[in-house]
């Protein structure tokens, strides 16, 4: 079943007073359980199109719909992880986890059960009463995961929610974020630049072209779980990936010495 | 319960203790320096009393009632002034934001008012309201309305996106994200400016006093120099001192070191 729709989204910036065109018609079919990968070179809108879909920036032409339904304002619905430094550091985490139930007017009691669940979740039980700065970066993405969860979004959004850790913890959330994904059966689409991540994660793989963007190929990767960063099979998914990429990162290049 | 006091009392104590010996010494070689200076004869005792003379100066005061009066009047008149300063001049900030092309022009305008001299507020505030209570207060609200206006526009102005991105993300919109996210997210900010705000109003207080009050802890100020009673002056300067130490120490600064410590702000490097 689709469960988002984008239909040719286009996009433009405001460049130092010339408008940039980044996004040039996306096309994209989500089914409902997709685990879904954007990769692309840096610049390409990856982002801006997740904050599209998020509803946070509105597409100059083009429409999202979420079960049919026209989407354009943001929502519980769509909940986002950002790459660091969204969650609230006046609050408790575990206050952090509920504050998008209480935005949506649930009992106190109810919102405690659930933020506890996703706290056991995410190991975080101990740290229920914590502040976020007392976290490491790593325990602040997890709480993170934990809060865009609670909301019990249709889809989940994910902005290179893991760019900012250290590769052990990288490692070990990828592991764990496949195993939330087998449990929860959640619809996510997850914004990376990194490859191997990409290949790990997601079932289907985008790859946007260097912009002015669109949809360049997509892979379909259909391998059991939970996939690890060291496994052989893999490699032959990243090669394919890696190849497609590359010129479109020369093309980034070339775009950026010649302004 | 046990545990904690016992933890605050090792970590916290000898710190304190600390503090309190050096201010004590401090305060113990600043009289002694006084002491010295005024058995030195330089000056004639009626420009410079000694440390005893003042302390006498003081039991007058206090026995004959007038220093707690003019203590209570005084901080009557500056609490008023600086509740009105803080609710206008929040109101006039929020307005600031909701209008940028408006907050902006007015944001400059302010900037020039915030260093504008509070004494300066005086003539006009005579002429405009005359000697009475609402005449000093209104120079307190002058005074420091300019500090909350700029403050609470570029507090707001200046949270993260990011925080306002995922509130709405989440579902947050109106009077709730206002609530839940705006306020909070823009506390530390505001707190700062709210303590710039409270030493402008009560520089602005003790001016309007000497110039325009027949009582508070200005209006001493001035009696004692019409009647060329230094000890006095002293002693109301001494008051005048201690009681913004203690507002500023012990009431601002600890509210926003609570502020701190909870959003981990002291925590980096």
């Amino acid at each position: 079943m689709t469960k988002l729709q984008a239909k040719n989204i286009v996009k433009s910036f405001d460049h130092n007073g010339n408008s940039v065109l980044a996004l040039n018609g996306i096309n994209l079919d989500v089914q409902e359980g997709d685990f879904i990968c954007i990769v692309g070179p840096s610049g390409c809108g990856k982002s801006t199109f997740l904050n599209i879909v998020a509803g946070l920036e509105k597409p100059d032409s083009g429409e999202i719909l979420l079960n049919g339904q026209s989407i354009s304002s943001p929502g519980p619905d769509r909940t986002m992880v950002f790459q660091e430094g969204a969650l609230f550091p006046w609050l408790k985490v575990i206050d952090n986890v509920e504050f998008g139930l209480k935005m949506a007017g649930i009992p106190k009691d109810e919102r405690r059960q659930i933020s506890q669940r996703y706290l056991d979740m995410m190991q975080l039980t101990k740290f229920a009463d914590s502040y976020t700065y007392q976290l490491s970066t790593g325990m602040k993405q997890r709480v993170a995961i934990a809060r865009a969860l609670a909301m019990d979004p249709e889809i989940l959004l994910m902005d290179e929610p893991f760019a900012a850790l250290d590769s052990q913890t990288r490692d070990l959330l990828l592991v764990e974020l496949q195993l939330i994904w087998e449990r929860t059966k959640k619809t996510i689409i997850f914004v990376t630049h990194n490859i191997s991540e990409s290949v790990i994660l997601g079932n289907r793989v985008v790859i946007f072209k260097n912009r002015p963007s669109t949809i360049k190929k997509e892979v379909v990767i259909d391998y059991r779980r939970p996939r690890l960063m060291e496994d052989e099979n893999l490699q032959k998914y990243y090669h394919q990936i890696l190849e497609e990429l590359k010129t479109e990162v020369i093309a980034r290049i070339k775009d950026e010495t010649n302004d | 319960m046990r545990q904690m006091t016992e933890k605050t009392i090792s970590q916290k104590s000898p710190r304190n203790l600390d503090d309190a010996a050096n201010a004590a010494l401090l305060l113990a070689v600043f009289i002694g320096v006084w002491q010295v200076v005024f058995m030195l004869g330089i000056w004639p005792q009626i420009s410079l009393p000694s440390p005893a003379m003042v302390a006498g100066s003081f039991a007058k005061l206090i026995s004959n009632l007038s220093l707690p009066l003019s203590i209570g009047v005084t901080l009557g008149r500056l609490v008023a002034g600086f509740l009105i300063s803080i609710s206008l001049g929040t109101l006039i900030g929020l307005t600031m934001i909701k209008f940028r092309g408006f907050g902006k022009t007015l944001n400059s305008f302010s900037a020039g008012l915030l260093s504008f001299p509070s004494i300066a507020w005086v003539p006009f505030s005579i002429l405009l309201i005359g000697f009475n209570e609402f005449g000093i207060i209104f120079v307190v609200i002058m005074s420091s309305i300019f500090s909350v206006m700029i403050s609470t526009y570029s507090s707001i102005r200046n949270i993260p996106t990011i925080y306002l991105d995922a509130a709405r993300n989440m579902g947050a919109t109106g009077l709730a994200l206002f609530r839940h996210v705006t306020i909070p997210a823009a506390t530390p900010s505001l707190i700062i400016g709210l303590r710039q705000a409270w030493s402008f109003a009560w520089h602005a207080i003790i001016g309007a006093e000497i110039l325009m009050s027949i009582v508070g802890l200005g209006h001493i100020l001035s009696v004692g120099r019409d009647f060329l009673d230094m000890s006095e002056v002293i002693a109301s300067m001494i008051t005048i001192f201690t009681i913004g130490l203690i507002v500023d120490r012990f009431l601002l600064n600890k509210i926003e070191e609570k502020v701190r410590r909870k959003w981990g702000l002291d925590h980096h490097r």
